[in-house]
């Protein structure tokens, strides 16, 4: 019994130590999501405001030499929002959204315009596709 | 570092991690179910019986008999060469080929499935089973007597089928990629892979005898056969009869080789899933390094997946060894190398819940792809539609995160309770004394929540 008993002393600290680890988890999470919606807040009070000229513009995903300038764009979203962004390339390509399965041609210093409301929950790639090279990860959260 | 292939060919969608508060739910039931399992052990073991009862003798001559055995021999034979053809003569846009769904999805990631809840489901639409039968037999009919065999070497038990499983594993993630673009394995490649498999197989069945490879050599027949233990339904001396659901793996392990088929199952899951999240950064390292050392992109990008697969299959044995190692320190044990073995077969939930748990989502999705557009246009080249169903798309509505989070938490619970449960059983069959087979358990438990909390662990890491 007293074996029994060291066994459960472990496991309960492993219980302790996993739960704590994941709540930290946890409030890094919130703080990103608060972040977020801080964010999304904004941008709805700015398009409600018709007369103001203080408009977000969409996150603008500049593509160079077939590279997106910067790494890959991460666009992050709420299942129900409108989706918004723009590609600006200085190759002619597609560019396509994948699960969505939106594509938009553009041409050498061009841009495409997206704007569709978050419908599928999930991670998305955004690409060049004659390049097949990743410009942008599309996430929606439920 | 996006340009780095890691993704998935297939998938245009991958799953969001799962949230805090989930993964702190699962690790915190996986352990309470564990301590639940420590006072409530039975006595006697339950499931080492062979006991076996059979269903009617009607649906066993329907499901069974000749003309059955014919028809689904030829219908896998068909599917075999219909998914090499699209590969060869098909698109090479790995989603919308039929070749590389059906091959990696509808096969590899459906068949463990239907094994675990029909039984040996694959085994009678095995392609290479159906010709090595109508070879063996045109053999007898000609030569008047049934064509000699060599010996097979017991001692080399099921090895061929772990290395064959790993190969094949590495052939999807790891061959596939190819410098800079994440193309993925091309459907022309796992086309010519299938017929260089094919040939392979079909002379090691020459020579040793179709019935004797599939039980030990065949990585599919073996790999689809360890999930079908686990399920109630299976056929013996050609009737079609029933079980008690779990008690066919405990005799599955005694062939050599076994605990290296499920820890390689268990080991490429684990790299499948961590190569887009927990191994990212690892991995990036690792790439940067060799290419500093005068590696190109190609050859580095496999080089490091081929160690970190390497590494996975170290790790995962590494675990199991101390486990096995940990219950050869109680009084009685036997001897390290029976143990071994002796448990191999209760990583079998283990290794089908990680499977539920990384591909889940992607066969939901995937199969409606090979069920519309891939059915009705194999090639992918948009010039047939065979069923009228060639410009139906995938709905990813279908699933919502929360649903493939749920079912990814319980599908690793419950096979974390599977495993405790035939683990537990094979303690009391291994030890007399029921405080012996208990204190030994302490091992196999510390084993098994180690894979099930990695498990979670792998499913909460961002993948981006």
């Amino acid at each position: 019994m007293k074996h029994q008993a060291r066994i459960a002393a472990v496991l309960l600290a492993l219980v302790a130590g996993l739960v704590l680890t994941a709540c930290g988890g946890g409030d890094e999470e919130t703080t990103t999501t608060e972040a977020a919606s801080t964010a999304e807040a904004t941008t709805k009070e700015a398009r409600s405001g018709y007369g103001k000229k203080k408009v977000p513009a969409p996150p603008a995903i500049v593509v160079r030499d077939g590279e997106p300038v910067g790494g890959v764009e991460e666009l992050e979203y709420s299942a129900g929002e409108q989706i918004d962004f723009t590609v600006r390339s200085d190759v002619a390509d597609e560019i396509h959204v994948h699960g969505y399965d939106l594509s938009k041609d553009v041409e050498a210093g061009g841009s495409a315009s997206f704007s569709f409301p978050a419908e599928i929950e999930g991670i998305f790639e955004v690409e060049l596709e004659q390049r097949g090279a990743q410009i942008a990860e599309l996430r929606v959260n439920p | 570092m996006s340009w780095l292939p890691f993704a998935h060919a297939l998938a245009a969608r991958q799953d969001l991690p799962i949230p805090a508060w989930l993964f702190a739910w699962g690790a915190s039931i996986v352990l309470i179910v564990s301590f639940f399992a420590l006072s409530v052990g039975w006595r006697e073991p339950r499931f080492e019986g062979d006991r076996w009862r059979p269903l009617g003798a009607g649906l066993s001559r329907a499901l069974l008999g000749l003309p059955a055995q014919i028809l689904c021999g030829a219908i896998g034979v068909f599917l075999l060469g219909l998914a090499v053809y699209a590969g060869l003569r098909g698109t090479e846009a790995p989603d919308r080929n039929f070749a590389l769904t059906f091959l990696f999805v509808t096969c590899w990631l459906g068949l463990p499935l239907f094994s675990v809840l029909l039984g040996d489901v694959f085994r009678p639409f095995n392609p290479w089973r159906a010709i090595g039968r109508v070879a063996g037999g045109a053999f007898t009919a000609l030569a008047g007597q049934r064509p000699t065999h060599l010996r097979y070497p017991e001692r080399l038990g099921r090895w061929p089928a772990a290395i064959g499983l790993v190969a094949v594993v590495w052939l999807e993630v790891v061959y596939g990629v190819s410098g800079g673009v994440s193309v993925g394995l091309a459907p022309h490649s796992a086309a010519v892979a299938a017929l260089v498999y094919s040939a392979y197989t079909l002379t090691m069945m020459g020579l040793f005898g179709t019935e004797t490879w599939c039980r030990n050599g065949e990585v599919f027949s073996v790999y689809f056969g360890m999930f079908s233990q686990l399920g109630s339904f299976a056929a013996r001396g050609g009737r079609l009869g029933w079980r008690r659901p779990l008690a066919a793996a405990t005799h599955w392990a005694t062939v050599p080789g076994s605990a290296a088929v499920v820890i390689a199952s268990i080991a490429t899951t684990s790299f499948d899933g961590a190569s887009e999240g927990a191994f990212l950064s690892a991995l990036e390292w690792t790439f940067e390094w060799l290419t500093d050392g005068g590696f190109g992109l190609t050859a580095a990008l496999r080089l490091t997946d081929t160690a970190f697969i390497g590494l996975c299959i170290a790790g995962v044995a590494l675990v199991y060894l101390i486990g096995v190692w940990g219950m050869s320190t109680v009084e009685g044990a036997p001897p390290l190398r029976k143990l071994w073995s002796g448990f191999a077969h209760t990583l079998i939930p283990i290794a089908f819940a990680y499977l539920v748990a990384h591909y889940f989502s992607l066969f939901v999705f995937q199969e409606q792809a090979q069920f519309t557009y891939l059915l009705s246009d194999p090639l992918g080249t948009g010039t047939t539609d065979l069923f009228g169903t060639a410009s139906s798309g995938i709905d990813f509505q279908l699933l919502s995160a929360n649903v493939i989070w749920y079912v990814q938490v319980a599908a690793l619970v419950v096979g974390h309770v599977v495993a405790l449960t035939l683990a537990h059983d094979r303690a009391t069959a291994y030890w007399g004394d029921y405080r012996q087979a208990a204190r030994s358990q302490y091992w196999m438990l510390a084993v098994m929540v180690a894979f099930t909390c990695f498990g979670l662990y792998l499913l909460s890491v961002s993948n981006a």
